[in-house]
């Protein structure tokens, strides 16, 4: 894992902190990706259950990218970008892995006792949480930028 | 994260502490499915000591739902923590399950 404090571009100076961090793809490092988005969610003065649902977007993400970006493929990493100033928190998540637009896919319903569909809970779940979600191809890198400036109160 | 089992005359409650995210919700997939090949279909789960609760996680929960109910059981769940509870709901999997304020109740409702 690479470890970075990027400093912040001068118009963004006083009030943004960014860090920045990557990596192996693998399941095993969502315990560390929820670590920098505490942090930074504690930087935003976001409450512990806004800081918690920030955490499961993200990690949401980044198991899209684990399983369906690297589909399991050894090797891969994923870089989680935080940029955290007073109420707003935007994580941004980097990957070289192919093409893959989470935002492409129709949002599931709430299931039923007759519809007990499982795929597609977790992109349902960053789209609750956070207020804007954007994908972006950016040359060979996928770009997912989460961001999150209310409380969260509930699904 | 940990699982304690406990069994009842008629239900076996199994208690989830910690994280459950993809690196681990194969563990509980692996002890929910032993217990089942037991012969065991009504289950209580305790999630009062759920720390994280990702989609992975719930993906167990649901297809242990879908085997027990068609052999008759049901899985129950209990003493939501509010991280368990806000992971589900924004799933969209509350209205699948049957939920207990406390253990005990969950365990007479069977």
């Amino acid at each position: 894992m690479r470890t970075a404090k990027q400093p912040s571009p001068p118009s963004e100076a006083a009030t943004a902190e960014v860090s920045r961090q990557t990596f192996p793809a693998e399941s095993e490092q969502l315990r560390q990706v929820c670590e920098s988005v505490r942090e930074a969610a504690s930087l935003c003065g976001f409450d512990e259950r806004t800081s918690y649902a920030c955490q499961l977007a993200t990690c949401e993400a980044v198991e899209n990218v684990i399983q369906h970006g690297y589909r399991g493929a050894a090797g891969g990493q994923v870089t989680v970008e935080t940029r955290a100033r007073p109420g707003d928190l935007v994580v941004e998540i980097v990957d070289d892995a192919p093409p893959f637009d989470p935002t492409s896919y129709p949002l599931v319903s709430d299931a039923s006792p007759d519809d007990m569909q499982v795929g597609g809970r977790g992109i349902l779940m960053i789209h609750r949480v956070m207020d804007d979600v954007h994908y972006e191809r950016r040359g060979n890198k996928n770009h997912l930028r989460l961001t999150k400036n209310r409380a969260f109160t509930g699904a | 994260m940990e699982i304690k089992t406990q069994p009842y005359e008629r239900v076996t409650v199994v208690a989830v502490e910690g994280r459950v995210d993809s690196a681990s919700a194969g563990d509980l997939e692996a002890e929910l499915k032993r217990l089942i090949e037991e012969g065991k279909a009504s289950f209580v789960l305790d999630l009062s000591g759920v720390e994280f609760l990702s989609s992975s996680g719930l993906r167990v929960l649901v297809t242990t739902l879908k085997t027990v109910r068609k052999a008759g059981g049901d899985l129950r769940l209990a003493a939501m923590s509010q991280r368990a509870s806000d992971a589900i709901e924004l799933a969209g999997l509350d209205p699948l399950f049957k939920t207990y304020e406390d253990r005990e109740a969950a365990v007479a409702s069977f």
